[in-house]
């Protein structure tokens, strides 16, 4: 070894890069076989180029050939002199990003089929077919870590219970706009009290579900909800117009469908708690269609001479507001509630001394309308 | 029956809550915003993971199709929809890669790709830390004085020798080795950096 180590470290760089001439080829390792420092600083450099030669994660996919990756990185070095500086921006990215709108579109149409699409119904539907795609979203994780088809959700019913009463919930208004009833068939008379008839049909429901699997229940529900959201009187307002009595109360076609929006709400909201999830409430537009539609029930059921109360909803930043009772004399009290409480309220999940609430006035007479939306309840 | 009033509210930054309102009650747009606002960044973590554009895209796919078909298993309550979307992404790109080293390992090629992926958690592996070094020193060949990148580029990526690069540059053979020593060793530098930390993150 000479002073110089022979001209081996000015060679070194070069050596590295597969760039000597013939001549020097012997010359090297030759050196580096009998010279440490050399040798590290010709590993380091070696290790260098080695990483350069790793595709950095771009359209060079696999091919970790120096010449496809230099046809990707001397684009990067000799077109865009700093701009490709940035890790995470700039053209090595870009290709990761997948191009482009088709590229996108691709993914998202895809990853779209992976859940039925919500059908195209009327606005008066949209709550009913909106809490129907968010049950069968939370049912997808029952029997996945968060709890079994048994767990206890409400009165005695578990998880799989639950929704088959929804199967018979739901079946009043089916046959009413022509669909079939479900298996078994129904027992009830004409002139039985609405009540009852409902109590018995979900109670019938529910054993002939238990004996089938879970998923046949759901499966049964959810074809049987699509079926209703499949009608006429879902699509087109005009056909939804006429009044109908269920369940004891006469309301037109499009109110019952909200009526079935909300309860397949609650029995979500049921569900999600007995599993541990948090239920989101329904999207603004829903829930207010859920709450002028108790408002105005809760008012028939007032009646026009009741000491009238005044009654704000507040939902978030918005608020609406109401005069309860009769219109004949002043308010003698005042009653706030949130959106979800008040349905909660209305839903026989709250009772009225346990539902948040803003009271003035006559505090008898504002709790004579709390008790009175709570009486409402039928789930 | 007593019920809990904070299960409806929220404690993360409303954008999340909101959309996984909308995305529980089948709200398709409410996808669309997840995709323009996370697709990159879980491109971008699968591509690194496997180093493949089609992977990466069918990564994306398999995401967002989750976030969709299973928006309950996202708890907002929890963390932040970026966070998750991320660690499923990496969850996924890794199983890739391990999908792809096992058809490997099974048609009889070495299986140093498989052991190369941990078995435990998220975390830099060799494979991805290779590629963000890559990444690191294209960045940094880019950023070179222009003198030292056109010989690194005739040496290296157009395969001259240096005796070759300096004719074709003009300039005398001791330069064209002194500039393509100068390079590789500041190239060299970077990498006694640690790869940065955020990268892992996505930021």
């Amino acid at each position: 070894m000479t002073d110089d180590h022979d001209g081996v470290p000015e060679l070194l760089a070069a050596w590295a890069f597969g760039a000597l001439q013939p001549a020097d080829e012997k010359v090297v390792p030759l050196h580096l076989a009998g010279c440490e420092s050399c040798a590290a600083e010709a590993e380091r450099l070696r290790e260098t180029v080695r990483l350069l030669d790793v595709p950095p994660g771009t359209a060079a996919a696999g091919n970790g050939s120096p010449a496809a990756a230099a046809r990707n990185g001397s684009a990067a070095v000799s077109q865009n002199g700093s701009a490709a500086g940035v890790p995470g921006a700039g053209p090595l990215e870009a290709s990761v990003v997948g191009g482009g709108p088709a590229g996108a579109d691709g993914v998202l149409a895809l990853a779209l089929r992976s859940r039925p699409a919500l059908p195209r119904v009327a606005e008066h539907a949209a709550p009913y077919a909106a809490a129907v795609a968010g049950l069968r979203a939370l049912l997808r994780e029952v029997d996945d870590g968060h709890g079994p088809w048994g767990t206890p959700v409400v009165h005695d019913w578990d998880v799989r219970d639950t929704v088959g009463h929804l199967i018979a919930a739901d079946e009043q208004l089916a046959v009413r706009l022509g669909l079939e009833t479900h298996t078994p068939p129904p027992r009830i008379t004409g002139d039985t009290p609405w009540e009852e008839a409902w109590n018995t049909r979900t109670a019938d429901v529910i054993a002939y579900e238990r004996t089938r699997d879970p998923q046949e229940t759901v499966d049964a529900w959810a074809e049987r909800a699509a079926a209703l959201l499949a009608t006429p009187e879902a699509r087109d307002p005009e056909r939804a117009a006429h009044a109908t009595t269920l369940m004891g109360v006469r309301l037109p076609v499009a109110d019952h469908f909200v009526v079935r929006g909300f309860e397949a709400w609650i029995h979500t909201d049921d569900i999600g708690r007995a599993l541990g999830l948090a239920v989101p409430p329904p999207p603004d537009a829903h829930l207010w269609r859920l709450v002028r539609l108790a408002v105005r029930i809760l008012g028939m059921a007032l009646g026009p001479t009741a000491p009238p109360v005044l009654f704000a909803v507040t939902a978030g930043e918005s608020s609406t507001e109401w005069v309860l009772g009769s219109e004949d004399e002043a308010v003698r009290g005042e009653l706030v509630l949130d959106a979800v409480d008040f349905c909660l309220l209305v839903g026989g999940r709250y009772t009225p001394d346990e539902v948040p609430r803003g009271m003035a006035g006559d505090e008898d007479v504002v709790r004579d309308v709390l008790e009175r939306a709570a009486a409402l309840s039928w789930l | 029956m007593p019920v809990e009033p904070t299960l409806h509210k929220s404690e993360r930054p409303p954008a999340d809550a909101e959309l996984h309102q909308r995305l529980v009650y089948g709200d398709e747009s409410a996808l669309s915003e997840a995709y323009a606002a996370y697709g990159g960044l879980v491109r971008r973590i699968a591509g690194r993971v496997t180093n493949s554009p089609a992977a990466a895209e069918d990564v994306a796919q398999e995401v967002f199709a989750q976030l969709w078909s299973r928006p309950y298993a996202f708890d907002a309550r929890r963390g932040s929809l970026r966070t998750w979307l991320s660690v499923i992404a990496h969850r996924r790109a890794v199983d890739w890669v391990r999908g792809e080293a096992r058809h490997r390992k099974a048609a009889g090629a070495d299986d140093s790709a498989l052991h190369a992926i941990p078995d435990t958690g998220p975390g830099p592996d060799e494979a991805v830390v290779d590629r963000e070094r890559s990444l690191l020193l294209h960045s940094a060949l880019a950023e070179l004085p222009q003198p030292q990148r056109e010989v690194v580029h005739l040496a290296y990526f157009a395969g001259r020798t240096y005796r070759q690069a300096a004719v074709e540059l003009g300039i005398p053979e001791g330069t064209a080795k002194t500039r393509l020593r100068s390079a590789l060793r500041k190239l060299a530098e970077t990498l006694a950096e640690p790869p940065d930390p955020a990268w892992e993150r996505g930021a």
